[in-house]
């Protein structure tokens, strides 16, 4: 049953607060709504609100003459209308209470949105979203462990026996050599489901001792996929041999095409791409360096964790597999500036911002030390034309310091948290910097573009 | 603590002779001027057409209860009126009162006095309560719709 909590108060506290008190309860019982009223009347209150009712109710509704103190109901839904209007027509009060809907809270915000986004996601772009998704927790467990492998000394590791040895076998050997067979298994599980996992995981160990990296896993993820696919398809086998179908047919037929085909197809020619890729990224003259950090800063903020931002995270994820870390750094601090500047932005000047921006702005601190570059949207889409040109500049300058000052980053995400863990982070104080530098120049665009609020 | 605690037979006017709604707040403030619980006539309507300036207290569904918080008043009380032909109140339905409550509470009241009035507004709320007090033909009819158990 659906519940509500009201409050009644008049004038004089003599006949109106009560007659709307009996009238609510009377409609609530007519439309089968559970009701508590608290009257704040001539006999002081009576009937209270216990902390309980209204954690339980469902809206709030506040039928009042005098001023009435809303705090305690806090995040409920409150329709509040004058004292008459209860006795007048409770019926329809109660029907437009329960249908408000709560105010949402900015990080419960942020998060819908996140959720309604993954869920947008669709075809080949939810496939590899889904392989990225299995793939970090694998890339952040290697990442720490290595990072603390090289606390005892970068070249601790080749002692072996030793801790850093250890750790470095476990993160480095292990962790890490999952990452591009996880990522092909799970794109091709998004796409053909459980018989997908086998093929996948097997393309993406052969995209790894090919050479073609990350790049062939992603395509051998989606070739596993769409061959298990096919062969499902196309295979028909009688009934009583049907259930040798997962457990033999499926699996070597899909291995052997996808093996073959990366091995004498795709292996070499991706490899050179590959290889190509890293040399260049690896041998990049400082001017390229910094383009390379403005262009991944401005993908980073342009969509705030949409495809774009996506593909510029893949992409620098990916790299990681091939010992590359510059362009992590750059893609997480860009990522961080967006709700940072803006956070910053809300702080200095408080009347470029409605009431709910600026306590907004508290919560997207949180959101930015985090490495949520979702925590901007709410701003975004209140005033897109201005807040995301801001964000966007404020994210390249970020992403082109970053890569200027070679900062690198063995994790691919946990924002500012990772940053104490030694090692994790290449040229720390300079790759602060750079995020400051990026807070600040986003909270001066955003200042710079957007108006008085009125 | 009964109704008849604050509105006896002798505070019930069941055909009220005013037209309009000053005048016929200042006929049952003379009712209850005469069973003794108003000091001052003058002084208690004041507060009650201040209070009614606020909003009026006609209610609606031909119900309007004018009342009023004032040291002019001694006790507690109410009175009851009737109009057959109904009054004008500035009512919430714009349709005019039948029925009226005046309620006048002093400065410094008994809360039991209070919570009589309380539920007495509560109980106009239900639908059966209105229908007695408008079939009500004589001054125990009255009582006994708006007797409490």
């Amino acid at each position: 049953m659906k519940k509500l909590v009201a409050v009644t108060a008049c004038p004089t506290g003599i006949a109106h607060t009560y007659m709307a008190a009996e009238n609510l309860s009377i409609a609530a019982k007519e439309l089968g709504v559970e009701i508590k009223v608290e009257t704040q009347g001539s006999v002081g209150i009576e009937n209270e609100l216990s902390e309980e009712d209204i954690k339980s109710a469902d809206a709030v509704i506040i039928a009042a003459a005098t001023k009435v103190d809303k705090s305690r109901f806090h995040g409920k839904p409150i329709l509040e209308v004058p004292v008459e209007q209860a006795i007048k027509d409770a019926k329809s009060l109660i029907e437009k209470a329960l249908k408000m809907e709560k105010p949402a809270d900015y990080v419960e915000r942020v998060e819908e949105i996140h959720k309604k986004r993954s869920a947008a996601r669709t075809g080949a772009y939810k496939h590899l979203m889904t392989g990225v998704s299995y793939m970090i927790p694998f890339v952040v467990a290697g990442g720490i462990l290595i990072a603390i492998s090289f606390a005892f000394g970068i070249n601790a590791f080749k002692n072996e026996g030793t801790l850093p040895a250890a750790l470095m076998q476990i993160g480095g050997g292990s962790a890490f050599a999952l990452m591009v067979p996880v990522l092909s298994g799970f794109i091709a599980y998004s796409i053909a489901d459980r018989p997908g996992l086998v093929p996948g995981m097997v393309g993406g160990m052969l995209a790894v001792s090919t050479g073609a990296g990350f790049l062939g896993g992603i395509i051998s993820g989606f070739l596993a996929g769409y061959t298990v696919d096919f062969l499902k398809r196309s295979i028909k086998l009688p009934k009583t041999l049907e259930g040798i179908m997962p457990v033999l047919v499926l699996p070597v037929l899909s291995c052997l095409i996808v093996g073959l085909l990366m091995i004498y197809v795709i292996g070499t020619p991706i490899k050179s791409i590959m290889t190509a890729l890293t040399n260049w990224l690896t041998g990049m003259s400082k001017a390229n360096a910094v383009l390379l950090g403005l262009i991944l800063g401005l993908m980073m903020a342009f969509d705030m964790g949409g495809p774009v931002n996506k593909a510029a995270y893949t992409f620098a994820t990916g790299l990681l597999a091939s010992g590359i870390y510059t362009p992590m750094a750059a893609v997480m601090a860009a990522g961080m500036t967006p709700p940072l500047g803006l956070a910053l932005a809300t702080l200095i000047a408080k009347d470029r911002f409605t009431d709910d921006e600026i306590e907004a702005g508290k919560a997207a601190w949180v959101l930015g030390i985090s490495f949520i570059t979702e925590g901007a949207i709410p701003f975004a889409a209140a005033d897109p034309l201005k807040v995301i040109p801001s964000i966007m500049v404020g994210s390249a300058v970020t992403g082109a310091l970053s890569m200027l000052f070679g900062a690198t980053l063995r994790v691919p995400h946990g924002g500012i948290f990772v940053l104490p863990i030694p090692n994790a982070v290449g040229n720390l104080p300079m790759y602060v910097i750079s995020i400051i530098a990026g807070t600040v120049v986003t909270a001066f665009m955003v200042l710079l573009l957007k108006k008085k609020a009125s | 603590m009964k109704i008849s605690d604050i509105l006896s037979k002798d505070r019930i006017n069941l055909n009220l002779k005013s037209s309009d709604k000053e005048s016929v707040i200042k006929e049952l403030i003379s009712l209850l001027a005469k069973t003794g619980s108003i000091a001052d006539k003058e002084e208690f309507f004041e507060a009650v057409w201040e209070r009614e300036k606020t909003y009026s207290t006609g209610i609606g569904m031909g119900i309007a209860i004018p009342h009023g918080k004032s040291k002019a008043v001694k006790d507690a009380a109410i009175a009851f009126g009737k109009s057959e032909r109904g009054i004008d109140f500035d009512s919430l339905d714009g349709k005019p009162a039948h029925l009226f409550f005046l309620i006048a509470v002093p400065e410094e009241s008994h809360d039991l006095h209070l919570k009589l009035i309380s539920t007495l507004s509560r109980k106009l709320m239900h639908e059966e309560v209105r229908k007695a007090l408008y079939e009500a033909d004589t001054e125990e009819k009255v009582l006994e719709a708006l007797s409490f158990d």
